[in-house]
């Protein structure tokens, strides 16, 4: 009975000295951020609202609520089609960066655009640091062209061109469909592509990259991918593996050789895993480890990472029972791309397991928000 | 309706049972006709066997006939058991006393094995080193007591399609309310 009053006034106690602690105050965005963006830019800053942006005591923690809309111009004469801006702060520069992506754009010369970040930080409350909270820089912007401006920290370059590549390719998918089968053709698709969406399942992954190595337990096994191949791929897999632990995956590396005559200087690689039961996920993209590859003709090189991947659903851990891997993005020394085409993702049945594009994603929600008629006009602005 | 057993009834007509009970089991006879026959019984039983083997000049008689019919009441209330009734007094104490322990011993294995349950909940373990994950309505980096969080404020979850770069990059897409644009958040490792 004593024992039980203790407990409960120092229950009381902490709650009243976290509600005490858990003060809030309205955040400056001339003190809170910082935005780069060059004068000589082909993109110019109009101007920035922050809406409900706050700083927030938690205990020892200060949580930083930050919702900014900025507005920029733009200020070339050829049309956008993508925008990245890096999301850099000084608090958490050991623990990694950021950037917000705008793709499937279509801006005219001249016209204004909102991109949006909403942002959180949390910080101990001990650290003081001058300066602004955050800084906003513009790393890249894609013209219609595939012409490029700016810093590319980021490798928003090639990004930008993956997903404008990607963007033309499902753009003339649809519009080809509507001009074959008309507006309930067009209808149809899009309304499987709404039904793939929403019957693909998607994994929670937890990504650590370590400091060090760490004495971490031996793994239960070596697990071998198996390759989808698609026909006229510049690039095909050999051979490749990870390290499996229940639902952790760790150092997957794959072998893979130029088939082309052109010499790559990037490959990407998507990487697929089926649980027990044999339901299959798109769990990662195997990038090229090495920022500097080259690889001519005929010539092998080796995709390695060594991070560590634990793989779950609705907080409980996916097992790992296979692995498959595709070749999803190529880039030639000259700045070009590969991406597969619809028929090497329908032919593998990858349709069903692999994300839509953007541009799908887009002009599906169109036609969810304002029906078919507006999705035909937007196709035919293209 | 669910009748009192017989035993209660011999008891009530006997005047031996408890206050509570005897309040209960008088409610209950207030509105059933069949208990209070069956009390009428009783009571006629417990009147007629004093009177079979009284002999007025032996009072020990007398004294014997009255424990004679108590006892023969007694074991008439034991025999008699009605198989498809519950008794009342099990149901209101005994059954909900029972109820209430088995719920709370289930409610404490069920909460032991989701707390204990071995490998089925990843845990948050401390990481030296740079840790992305997705959280509802975002997605986040972060390294030790500081996290950098990229919202997709507005999107329904099921909405927002999140991808993962094995080399430290996590990225959530989505179709922003407001702007109508394809927003595509990253977060690095790197």
């Amino acid at each position: 009975m004593r024992s039980d009053s203790k407990l409960r006034v120092a229950l009381f106690s902490l709650l009243g000295a976290a509600g005490l602690l858990a003060q809030n105050s309205p955040l400056e965005s001339r003190d809170a951020v910082k935005v780069n963006i060059p004068q000589d830019s082909p993109v110019n800053f109009v101007s920035m609202t922050m809406g409900e942006s706050r700083a927030t005591a938690r205990g020892a923690a200060l949580l930083l609520d930050l919702h900014m809309s900025l507005e920029l111009r733009n200020a070339s004469p050829n049309r956008i089609h993508g925008v990245v801006l890096r999301v850099v702060s000084q608090e958490v520069a050991a623990g990694g960066k950021a950037s917000v992506a705008v793709p499937s754009l279509n801006i005219k010369p001249g016209d204004a655009f909102p991109v949006r970040i909403d942002l959180q930080l949390i910080r101990p409350t001990q650290v003081l640091a001058g300066g602004p909270l955050v800084q906003v820089d513009l790393d890249g912007v894609l013209f219609q062209d595939f012409s490029f401006y700016g810093q590319d920290r980021l490798n928003s370059r090639r990004l930008l061109t993956v997903w404008e590549t990607e963007a033309q390719r499902d753009r003339e998918y649809f519009k080809r469909v509507l001009a074959q089968s008309g507006s309930k053709g067009l209808q149809q698709e899009v309304l499987a592509s709404l039904a793939r969406q929403a019957d693909q399942p998607q994994l929670d992954v937890r990504v650590i990259r370590r400091r060090a190595v760490a004495a971490t337990a031996a793994p239960e096994r070596t697990a071998q991918f198996a390759f989808v191949r698609f026909p006229g791929a510049p690039v095909e897999p050999i051979d490749g593996s990870a390290e499996i632990s229940g639902s952790e995956a760790r150092a997957p590396r794959i072998e893979v050789q130029n088939q082309s005559a052109r010499t790559v200087k990037y490959v990407e690689m998507a990487w697929l895993v089926s649980d027990s039961r044999g339901q299959q996920y798109m769990a990662a993209s195997l990038p090229a480890s090495d920022a500097e590859l080259y690889l001519p003709p005929g010539k092998t090189a080796r995709l390695v990472q060594d991070t560590e991947l634990r793989f779950s659903r609705r907080n409980f851990p996916v097992n790992i029972d296979k692995m498959t891997g595709f070749v999803s993005q190529v880039e030639f020394a000259d700045g070009k791309v590969w991406v597969p085409n619809r028929q090497n993702l329908e032919n593998a049945a990858l349709l069903n397991i692999v994300a839509p594009s953007a541009e799908e994603q887009r002009l599906t929600d169109l036609y969810r928000r304002k029906g078919l008629n507006a999705l035909v006009e937007e196709l035919k602005k293209f | 309706m669910k009748h009192p057993s017989q035993e209660t009834l011999a008891l009530h007509a006997g005047g031996d049972l408890g206050w509570v009970a005897g309040w209960r089991t008088g409610r209950h006879l207030s509105h059933c006709d069949q208990c209070r026959e069956e009390v009428a019984a009783f009571r006629g039983l417990r009147e007629v066997l004093p009177d079979l083997n009284e002999i007025p000049e032996v009072a020990w008689n007398r004294l014997a006939s009255e424990m004679k019919a108590n006892i023969r009441l007694g074991l008439a209330a034991g025999e008699c058991v009605r198989a498809e009734e519950k008794p009342l007094r099990h149901t209101l104490f005994s059954g909900a006393r029972t109820a209430v322990a088995v719920a709370s011993v289930v409610a404490l294995l069920v909460t032991g094995v989701m707390i204990e349950r071995p490998g089925q909940r990843p845990a948050p373990a401390a990481v030296d080193g740079v840790v992305l994950q997705s959280t509802r309505g975002g997605i986040q980096v972060f390294d030790g007591a500081r996290a950098l969080r990229l919202l997709h404020t507005g999107v329904k979850e099921e909405n927002v399609i999140r991808s993962v770069g094995a080399q430290g990059s996590m990225r959530a897409r989505y179709v922003d309310p407001e702007t109508g644009y394809v927003t595509i958040n990253n977060v690095y490792a790197e």
